[in-house]
């Protein structure tokens, strides 16, 4: 069973790109989901504040997602580009 | 088993162009149209202080999410948007109902179905938001906190659609193949009717009252 | 050395029972290790309460050990059961089948013993509400379950289904794909689930008039947390039952394996995250009953964007199987 060198560049894109979005998606996972349970705490001890401290999550959880998308654009070049 | 993967499609070629319709898809989702007409048309007939058990059940939803709505919105804008609300969780419900009864199946099966839901949430929030703040304040807000994370803001707001489209969609669609295999490998015996009642009912209901809830909520946060 | 297919089939399920039964014997042993640890707490701030606490602690154990279980019988099968058909490609489905039962039962089992764990020091605090506690624990320890049973459903097929009409080159690994997507998926929403059943078991105890709106939350909570591992489910299923294009090219393979990969790792840390956003959500509306409704909302976009890159990495897998 001959793997051209074509074929293994190939190959290991396509295992790249896997590797990059399935690691790539655990940060950003727990990461906003720790920022929503805070602010959920939060708001239960200050329900009028509920609309500048969604904002302020929203905001954070944007922050965190930067790395997520990091790691989709490069497991699309990986796919589509490489 | 093996037709777990065929869908039956219909191709019109129009200017060259291939309008392709799934026909199964088409046709449930007619059935839950007609079902929620008929049901709507009982329920406001001969509207009395002695109601009819559909005007309870009517009145129940119509409280309950007009409530819903004007937690989010403001008394006004509540007005404008209840009805998509409340007719958006009604069709979703009974679209993820519809696979108990035998011969039927669920149009949110489709991804076609799910997708075009979400896309026009996505258009109605965006709409609300460009109409009470202006295009000016609406351009400005994917700049915040800093210029360049405009690009990350769009895609973030594109990522909202796919997501709530392909949960919905995915909800549904697995758990119809988790029934149809499990009742395969066990010939059906004992297990079948507490499947269908958790995946089927239960976790129907839940993923309609998640679309719905975020829909309701993508168009607040335009909103405010 | 050649290595001829019945060599290879019985070298594959043995690695695979070992695998499976080492990686599920984790997340048991950890939630019930939590178990026991919450219960002696509980015990040391109420000894007169000894016999329920004990007995609330073995039946949320008893739980917690069904993911273990599931491991032990599909390890047992995987020893035991001679496969009927022999062909390269039952060796590949072996082995995921045990890999797959493996990853899926660490979450399961850490999930199912935080409810377990905090009924107890509930009970502790709260010994008239013990009934109540009790059945949250029970609903939220079973809806934490789901991912494992997702799992040993996929082990079955995979074991059980007869695939010999598939060609071996790409299927190999579109079947280990298939097992590391439900079984690394399974490990975030088993996880995530439990938080949110501890949270609502705490938040009884500690505020039994607001039984019923707790349990609604907790419920809608988990319900989204078990989302990945259905994402996991789906891609799973795509990959045992499409049938690929017969190809030699290590690509193709790749491309399969990398799209397990990518569902797979990618619901581990969305599904803990939503888990994460659940338990603060419902631990604070039995604190303020006044704010569900914030809470609620809050709870679900909040849950929204944390599922996004399980999305994305969806997105991916599906792109490396249909379009690549």
């Amino acid at each position: 069973m001959a793997i051209e060198g074509v074929d293994l560049i190939r190959a290991a894109a396509f295992i790249g790109a896997g590797l990059a979005m399935g690691f790539g998606a655990i940060g950003p996972g727990v990461g906003e989901g720790f920022a929503a349970g805070k602010a959920c705490e939060a708001i239960g001890r200050k329900p009028e504040e509920a609309g500048l401290l969604t904002r302020t999550m929203l905001v954070g959880q944007a922050v965190s997602e930067s790395t997520g998308i990091y790691s989709l654009v490069v497991a699309l070049l990986l796919l589509f580009v490489v | 088993m093996e037709d777990i993967s065929k869908i039956t499609q219909f191709v019109i070629n129009l200017f060259g162009l291939n309008l392709v319709f799934n026909v199964e898809t088409i046709i449930m989702t007619w059935i839950v149209m007609a079902a929620l007409i008929v049901f709507a048309f009982l329920a406001s007939r001969n509207i009395g202080f002695l109601p009819n058990p559909f005007q309870v059940v009517g009145e129940f939803f119509v409280s309950a999410f007009y409530g819903l709505t004007k937690d989010a919105l403001d008394e006004d804008m509540a007005k404008t948007y209840f009805p998509l609300i409340c007719s958006l969780f009604m069709f979703l419900l009974l679209s993820n109902w519809l696979g108990i009864l035998p011969k039927l199946s669920e149009p949110t099966k489709d991804l076609n179905t799910t997708l075009g839901l979400g896309i026009m949430g996505f258009f109605i929030a965006h709409h609300a938001g460009i109409k009470t703040k202006g295009l000016k304040k609406y351009a400005k807000e994917y700049c915040e906190p800093m210029f360049f994370m405009a690009p990350l803001n769009i895609i973030g707001e594109l990522a909202k659609v796919v997501s709530i489209s392909f949960r919905l969609y995915g909800n549904i669609l697995g758990g119809a193949i988790i029934i149809l295999v499990v009742s395969h490998l066990i010939y059906s015996l004992a297990l079948p009717p507490f499947l269908m009642c958790f995946f089927s009912l239960f976790i129907g209901t839940i993923q309609a009252f998640v679309f719905t809830m975020l829909t309701l909520v993508y168009i607040s946060v335009q909103v405010k | 050395m050649t290595l001829d297919v019945p060599v290879m089939i019985k070298l594959a399920s043995y690695a695979g029972a070992g695998l499976c039964i080492g990686l599920g014997a984790i997340g048991a042993a950890l939630g019930e290790g939590f178990t026991a640890g919450m219960a002696n707490q509980g015990l040391s701030q109420k000894p007169e309460q000894s016999g329920d606490i004990l007995k609330n602690m073995l039946v949320g154990q008893a739980i917690a050990e069904s993911a273990g279980i599931f491991a032990l019988v599909i390890a047992i099968l995987l020893l035991f059961l001679g496969a009927p058909v022999t062909t390269m490609l039952k060796a590949s489905a072996l082995f995921s089948a045990g890999l797959c039962m493996g990853l899926g039962a660490i979450g399961s089992g850490i999930g199912s013993g935080y409810p377990g764990g905090h009924c107890c020091l509930g009970l502790a605090r709260q010994p008239a509400i013990s009934s109540r506690l009790t059945t949250n624990m029970l609903i939220g320890s079973a809806v934490c379950q789901t991912p494992a049973i997702f799992s040993m459903v996929v082990a079955l097929m995979l074991m059980f289904m007869d695939f010999s009409q598939m060609p071996l080159w790409p299927t190999w690994a579109a079947f280990l794909g298939a097992g590391l997507s439900t079984g690394l998926a399974a490990i975030g929403s088993g996880a995530g689930g439990g938080l949110a059943a501890g949270a609502s078991c705490e938040g009884i105890s500690r505020n039994p008039d607001t039984v019923g709106q707790v349990t609604t939350t907790m419920l809608v909570g988990q319900a989204v947390s078990q989302t990945p591992s259905i994402f996991g489910l789906l891609v799973s299923f795509i990959l045992m039952f499409k049938t690929f294009p017969e190809s030699t090219a290590l690509a193709a393979s790749m491309a399969l394996l990398g799209a397990g990969i990518s569902m797979g790792f990618g619901g581990i840390g969305p599904g803990i995250g939503n888990g994460m956003t659940a338990e603060g959500a419902v631990r604070w509306i039995s604190r303020n009953i006044e704010a569900t409704g914030a809470l609620t909302r809050t709870m679900l976009v909040g849950q929204a964007v944390s599922q996004s890159t399980a999305i994305y990495a969806m997105v991916v897998s599906l792109v490396l199987i249909f379009v690549v």
